[in-house]
């Protein structure tokens, strides 16, 4: 075992944390050394997608990434946003403007407990960007979701709202073609 | 064995804290205000449109930014005053449970990764730590024992650093290496946890009197032999009323076993799995003790902080730790019930002492979760119910049901009597007999989630009748509506429902719909067109009933001369809406919804309620004479629960609000709406209390001018009047009322206590009354309690719900899909429909996973060993709840004054005997066992 | 009495026809027992569809072929087909029209499946729920989608599987050579196959390419050089998983199918068969110090705790029912490597093995690593617990990843 550097980028801002361990789990970095913890913990294991965060490539596509199964190590050089990072705050920390589809799921009473909330927003917003790179067909709409949200787990709501919030959110943003 | 533990929550009464002082601590920083909920809620402004409507719920913004609402996001240095470094600690387990546990051995974390303390039984001994006896014996086994259940704790292990208690975790995990096992040993024994049985033979008709039942006479509570019920009292029909019972009981079994010719006897076994509640947050305390001031600050996820709170001064009080506050912090939280009544908070709190001054974390991972955190009850029930083949008449309906709590009692008493009582569903039954006992297992502990006991027996029960139905050849939404409760008919304890029953509206709805009415033709087409799967449609509906038979809301509401509305109340925040809900409640009496909503609030001093006894067991000569005190309250307070929220929270609220309006906002109008000569405007009018009416957020009525709510709440301050009111409210099956003079009007309220707070213009002498935190506390006079024996009752309030469902069987894998289903709902005046369609989306998940997916062997191989997640364990997926077809229904309200009703609950219970009769219309065989899972299909069509 | 005569005879005819059902019983539960370890199912049922009624596409280099329905449904299924029909269909390949089967159809296996086991499965067939579906047309390229042209490979090729005498093995053995040869048409599989298709019979069982994918070697010799001993390939068989490791790929069809469904006396058998009656010694790989490892493979050790650790485990123990351990595993354990990296890029799929056991599905890796940072990880997998070198090149593992 080894600790060693790690260097990324966290919801925009370079940070450099001199001593992480080497199988330290990118959601425990989150936690315990960023005192982030949106990213939730819900099963531990790459099943319920509670600790989602985006990691935005080099290539402008983004993509959601497992952070209770996957080493912070990993995420060496890249750039990571949580759900953290989405909304515009005032200087006393409060929201003055929610992503896209932060704010309609709020509309649309998408979460109950929210604690899955911020996988989410993740997945919807992964789903939401690249699709702006490359619109879904309206055909493909239903399944391109169920793709991107399939995996999270929701024990409250039973999905409907999310559901069809980003479906709404996807046909107000313009991102559906006909076809 | 006692019926004591009977008592859902007996054990949680228990007088003031002594000489501890329960706080709240200060307001200020980031996480006190997130827990506090100020800044987890937003300004009503932001929440609400001008129409009155919510636009989201209040606590949303915070929520969907990943802010630290909950108490699982706190660290220490999130906490003010506290200390930066955060210890963390977990709960070492044996999972054998049929060894005599020897100790432990840490070797294996070599000397680096050594706990920095160990916390035994003989700590908890030596210290003095007075555990809580409801979840008592043994939290932690002592050397020499045997486990009472699969991950017994025996140690609680604490580090003062995350990246050693990782490491040290990592090493435990999944073996039980550490343990050292003894001997082979017999399982533990104890008895039963609660054993019932209800006895009714109704009258000539469902309106005459009972020959015998539960409310009129007794339910019955056998003798335990040899760790079984026995009946040892002789039948007799004019004896004690125990022998009474059991002759009317004789009397059914001999028409059971010689029915009449025309009599269809059905007899068949049901059984439920043991489901793990998975709230997604797992149980989870931080705790820093402060030795010297002597305080305990506590982070907690709980469903019930003032419990907590009362129960952790009880057990620390009297140890070495000379605990002189405690400062409680429950987060927001969600648990489906499993977070009521937990012993793990109690190891959280314990952890923390131990902490040598470190905030200690004590959170479960998931593992941990399944390995200890409270499910739903399994249970095996027998049904018997004859019924008259030539008017389709159901005769008598016997139960023996059989509970399993697991390793440690907890509501296992009551979930089984609750699950026996609503056996009945929606339907009347002329005679009854319904017998139910909770046993102990090794199993891991069994509680209140989500359900309580009449998800288990309610869907049993729509499956009988649907099969039932089959057999006698007839459509199954006609039987049910030839058997439906009507307005005023009895329950199976012979209580008559509250209000009017709106069943047979719902099974004409279902008995159109197109699904049903042609169900055999689309049965066949699909059939044709699919051949890779069996196509059916099921349907099932339920009422549930809600409340515990010993309610407790309290509430208090404020307005200040600037017009903002404050909001406290009891009630936590548990994802469905309550503080959004309650907000709103307050707009009935005030024109517009609350500014600050503060929910868990378990400080109520200006009340200095008191109670005594056990308000289920109290006889009505206690219950006199202890209401010779005006500050004796049948209960302290309620914990929190969703379907409560709707019907016994908004008591509360609404109440504070009325009294507020009646002798704050209506005087001050007649005095703005008077001013001038000879009463000015009002003058010419007849100005009526009953007509007043809030439009656009003024106040107005019979042609008055408009009042703003400001300018009322200016104008009652100014006059002195009431302001502010804090309140009490008890209800077994009934509200407790009493009389109050406020400043100087007797009002008759259906309140047990009630404080009052005057506006800033009132005279000091006037002022001088708020001598009770702020407060004026009123001596209640003629106070009319509900009688003791409403205790009999059960059950008096319900919601129904109806859900018809398609499905298609595969032929291949035997899997069950959900294709499609719709529901109908009755839950009175809907507070939020947004919120109520949210919570029957989600109940109907919760039901299909019940139903189709969620299953865990009971004991070995469980998840008592530690190693379950939800790989194993199946959660409903979005693919499995027809997430974009699925549609609903809310009636709408008889007529705006109906209350607001719990559904929570209830909405998850028809889906699941809705597709098991689904299933047998698809695969035409019965599977009787829960879940449905392929293996019991093809076991069906095989056998 | 003429009429009590014949009440007479009809009570004897139902007294009959009763013991014929039971033995029609007996004959069809033998049947789908058979049915079971011939593995039919795998390819005659479709994702999601009925059993047997076909339409399960089979990739092979010359296109893609389907599994035929073979309920007994008349139009499309094989519901008209006598015993002697369905027996030539099974072992020779021939429709009942005259028409050569596909070589998908392993009947060059199933030639020597014996005339009562094969009249039981086709008793078995003819029980079952008949569906009214043909199955997808099979489309091949020239020269294989004439099915003419399979005459001559079936003289040259059509019965080529010749078991051992069985002389000096034991019983157990003699039973799983049929389990495993015949029944199972293992070596369809794990034997390599030739240009036009053809099992090269003289490297029987030596292991063949199937989709890029390894079907490795089932040799005893080779078998105990991966570690595999007796109990753990029966247990591996029974549940899918074993000390070994987990099915996946091609392989967790079979179990799902085939397998976890056989007698343990018949699972035990086929571990008698192919390690023989004399087993080799499994062998153990020793641990490598860390320091020891090549530069790649010490890299490398950081790329499995990124993306690796978090099931597999730090040391590579695993976890319990979530996912299976590194250390002692089987796939390491292949020299080539390309399953180890073709299941790193692809992931597997969620599995339903026996009882609780699920696995949850493992993400697949391509485009989250380069070559250079899969080559590492690869490389200290190999070290740390396959006993292998751990000097795989990138331009190697760039040619597995392409094959």
């Amino acid at each position: 075992m080894a600790d060693r550097k790690l260097q990324l980028t966290l919801n925009g801002q370079p940070v450099v944390t001199e001593v992480v361990p080497d199988d330290l789990a990118m959601l425990d970095y989150l936690h315990e050394y960023q005192n982030l913890t949106g990213s939730r913990l819900g099963c531990g294991q790459g099943i319920c997608h509670a600790c989602v965060v985006i990691v935005d490539n080099p290539d402008g596509t983004c993509e959601e990434v497992r952070t209770c199964i996957t080493g912070a190590h990993y995420f060496e050089g890249k750039k990571v946003r949580t759900i953290e990072g989405h909304a515009q705050l005032d200087d006393a920390g409060n929201p003055v403007a929610l992503s896209p589809i932060q704010q309609k799921f709020v509309e649309r009473f998408a979460f109950q407990c929210s604690y899955c909330a911020p996988g989410f927003v993740n997945a919807a917003t992964v789903l939401v960007e690249n699709a702006q790179r490359k619109p879904l067909k309206k055909s493909e709409l239903e399944g391109a979701i169920e793709a991107s949200l399939g995996h999270h787990v929701c024990r409250c709501t039973g999905y409907v709202r999310y559901y069809e919030a980003t479906r709404d959110v996807l046909g107000d943003l313009g991102l559906v073609k006909e076809g | 064995m006692s019926n004591r533990d009977f008592s859902r929550r007996s054990f949680l009464q228990g007088g003031l804290v002594a000489g501890v002082g329960v706080t709240l601590a200060p307001l200020g920083s980031q996480a006190f205000a997130a827990l506090m909920e100020s800044r987890v809620t937003t300004s009503a402004q932001k929440w609400m449109n001008n129409d009155g409507k919510a636009r989201f719920r209040n606590d949303a913004l915070s929520k969907v930014c990943g802010s630290k609402v909950f108490a699982r996001d706190i660290r220490a240095k999130d906490m003010p005053g506290w200390p930066q470094q955060q210890g963390h600690a977990m709960l070492l387990k044996a999972t054998k449970a049929d060894r005599i546990y020897a100790g432990f051995d840490l070797a294996l974390l070599g000397d680096s990764l050594q706990p920095d303390r160990i916390v035994t039984a003989e700590d908890l001994k030596k210290d003095g730590i007075a555990w809580p006896e409801a979840h008592s014996p043994d939290p932690l086994l002592p050397p020499g024992q045997v486990p009472m259940f699969i991950g017994h704790p025996v140690a609680i292990l604490i580090w003062h650093d995350f990246e050693r208690y990782r490491k040290a975790k990592l090493k435990l995990q999944f073996n039980d290496q550490a343990i050292r096992y003894g001997a082979q040993a017999p399982l533990y024994q104890r008895d039963p946890y609660g054993s019932f049985r209800f006895v009714r033979v109704g009258g000539a008709t469902p309106f005459d009197e009972d020959a015998f039942s539960s409310l009129k006479n007794t339910m019955l509570f056998p003798t335990i032999l040899a760790r079984k019920p026995v009946w040892t009292a002789e039948p007799k029909q004019h004896g004690t009323l125990t022998e009474q019972g059991l002759f009317y009981a004789g009397r059914i079994n001999e028409q059971l076993s010689q029915p009449p010719e025309n009599w269809l006897l059905f007899d068949e076994r049901y059984k439920t799995p043991s489901i793990e509640p998975a709230a997604l947050e797992p149980d989870n305390g931080n705790g820093w003790f402060d030795a010297a001031s002597g305080t305990l600050h506590f982070v907690v996820a709980t469903q019930c902080p003032f419990e907590v709170a009362h129960e952790c001064v009880h057990m620390i009080k009297p140890s070495r730790f000379g605990l002189k506050h405690l400062n409680m912090h429950p987060g927001y939280t969600v648990g489906y019930g499993s977070k009521d009544n937990n012993i793990f908070v109690f190891y959280a709190a314990v952890a923390a002492l131990y902490g040598a001054g470190v905030p200690i974390r004590l959170a479960n991972d998931r593992y941990e979760q399944f390995q200890s955190g409270i499910k739903r009850h399994p249970f095996d029930i027998r049904y018997q119910l004859a019924v008259d083949k030539n008017d389709l008449s159901f005769q008598i309906f016997r139960a023996e049901m059989t509970v399993d709590g697991g390793g440690r009692i907890n509501y296992s008493p009551s979930v089984a009597a609750v699950g026996a009582t609503a056996a009945q569903s929606i339907y009347y039954m002329p005679q009854n007999d319904l017998s139910v006992t909770a046993y102990h297992s090794r199993g891991v502990e069994a509680g209140s989630m989500r359900g309580y006991g009449t998800l288990q027996s309610m869907a049993a029960t729509e499956m009988m009748v649907d099969e039932i139905a089959d057999r006698l050849g007839v459509d199954a939404i006609e039987l049910r509506r030839k058997n439906a409760l009507k307005s005023g008919m009895k329950n199976t304890q012979g209580a008559v429902p509250a209000g009017a029953l709106r069943l047979h509206e719902i099974l004409d709805k279902a008995g159109e719909h197109e699904w049903w009415k042609t169900r055999h033709a689309r049965k066949q087409a699909m059939d044709a067109k699919d051949p890779d799967n069996w196509y059916g449609v099921g349907f099932a509906i339920t009422q549930k009933d809600f409340g515990t038979g010993a309610e407790a809301p309290m509430a208090a509401v404020e307005f200040a001369a600037d017009g903002q509305i404050t909001l406290r109340h009891i009630g936590t925040e548990l994802g469905t809406g309550m503080s959004t809900s309650q907000a709103l409640v307050v707009s009935d009496f005030l024109g517009r919804v609350a500014d600050h909503v503060q929910t868990a609030q378990t400080e109520w001093p200006e009340l200095q309620l008191s109670t005594s006894a056990n308000p289920y067991l109290i006889s009505q000569a206690e219950q006199d004479a202890a209401l010779r005190d005006p500050r004796w309250v049948g209960k302290l307070a309620s914990p929190s629960s969703a379907t409560n929220s709707a019907f016994y929270f908004s008591h509360a609220t609404r109440e504070a609000a009325r009294v507020l309006f009646n002798h704050g906002l209506w005087p001050a109008a007649l005095a703005l709406w008077r001013q001038g000569p000879f009463g000015g405007q009002a003058n010419p009018l007849v100005v009526r209390r009953e007509n007043a009416v809030w439009v656009n957020g003024a106040l107005t009525g019979n042609g008055l001018a408009p009042i703003p709510f400001a300018e009322l709440a200016r104008k009652a301050h100014e006059m002195g009047l009431v302001t502010g009111a804090s309140v009490h409210g008890f209800n077994r099956w009934s509200w407790a009322e009493a009389d109050f003079v406020i400043d100087g009007v007797r009002d008759r309220l259906p309140l047990d206590a009630l404080a009052v707070k005057y506006g800033d213009g009132a005279p000091n002498a006037k002022k001088a009354q708020m001598n009770s935190n702020g407060f004026h506390l009123l001596d209640r006079q003629n106070a009319l309690y509900p009688a003791t024996q409403l205790n009999n009752a059960m059950v008096t309030y319900y919601s129904p719900v109806a859900t018809i469902v398609e499905i298609k069987v595969n032929k291949g894998s035997g899997e069950v899909h959900v294709l499609n289903h719709h529901s109908w709902v009755e839950c009175g005046r809907v507070l939020v429909p947004e919120l109520v369609k949210g919570q029957l989306e989600g109940g109907i998940a919760m039901g299909i996973g019940h139903a189709l997916l969620e299953e865990m062997p009971l004991y070995e191989g469980g998840p008592g060993v530690g190693d379950w997640n939800f790989n194993r364990y199946r959660l409903p997926m979005a693919r499995h709840v027809a997430v974009w077809q699925q549609t609903s229904e809310i009636l709408p309200p008889l007529s705006p004054t109906d209350p607001s009703k719990g559904i929570a609950e209830v909405v998850m219970i028809p889906v699941v005997g809705a597709i098991g009769n689904a299933v047998a219309h698809a695969i035409g065989k019965r599977v009787r066992d829960l879940p449905i899972t392929p293996a019991r299909i093809k076991e069906a069509l095989n056998g | 009495m003429t009429r009590v005569f014949s009440n007479l005879a009809l009570a004897i005819g139902a007294v009959f026809a009763f013991a014929a059902q039971a033995a029609d019983q007996q004959v069809i539960k033998r049947g789908e027992y058979l049915a079971r370890a011939a593995d039919c199912m795998a390819c005659h049922t479709a994702e999601g569809g009925a059993p047997y009624a076909g339409g399960l596409p089979i990739h092979s280099p010359f296109g893609t072929i389907y599994g035929t329905n073979i309920t007994p449904d008349k139009q499309h299924g094989i519901g008209n087909y006598s015993d002697d029909e369905f027996f030539a269909a099974l072992t020779e390949g021939k429709r009942k029209d005259g028409a050569n089967l596909y070589p998908a159809m392993p009947y060059t296996s199933y030639h020597l499946i014996k005339r009562e086991d094969a009249d039981a499965i086709h008793a078995y067939l003819q029980s079952i729920a008949p569906i009214n579906r043909a199955a997808p047309t099979t489309d091949l390229s020239f020269p294989f989608n004439v099915r003419t042209g399979l005459m001559g490979w079936n003289l040259l090729y059509g019965k080529s599987v010749q078991v051992q005498p069985a002389a000096g093995n034991s019983e157990a053995w003699q039973r799983g050579q049929y389990m495993v040869e015949v029944l199972g048409h293992c070596g369809e599989c794990h034997t390599p196959r030739n240009l036009i298709g053809a099992l090269e019979q003289d490297k029987r069982l030596s292991g063949g390419v199937l989709n890029g994918y390894l079907a490795p070697s089932l040799l005893a010799k080779d078998l105990a050089e991966r570690g595999w001993t007796q109990p753990d390939l029966a247990t591996f068989l029974k549940h899918g998983m074993s000390a070994q490791g987990s099915m996946f790929n091609e392989m967790y069809p079979v179990v799902h199918h085939s397998t976890q469904h056989l007698e343990d006396g018949d699972l035990s058998a086929m571990a008698t068969y192919l390690l023989g009656d004399q087993p080799p010694a499994a062998r153990v790989v020793q641990a490598v110090a860390h320091e020891t490892m090549t530069a790649s493979s010490q890299r490398g050790r950081q790329q499995y705790l990124n993306v690796c650790a978090g099931c597999h485990g730090a040391d590579g123990e695993g976890k319990p029912h979530i996912a299976v351990a590194m250390k002692g595993n089987t796939i390491l354990r292949q020299a080539d490597s390309r399953n180890l990296v073709k299941v790193v890029l692809d992931g597997i799929r969620e599995q339903q093995f026996t009882g609780f056991e699920r696995m949850q599905p493992m993400p697949g890796f391509a485009g989250k690593l380069d070559d250079q940072q899969l080559t590492d990880m690869v490389n200290y997998l190999r070290e740390a617990w396959g006993g292998l070198p751990g000097d795989l090149s990138t331009e190697q593992l760039a040619q597995l990843k392409v094959d």
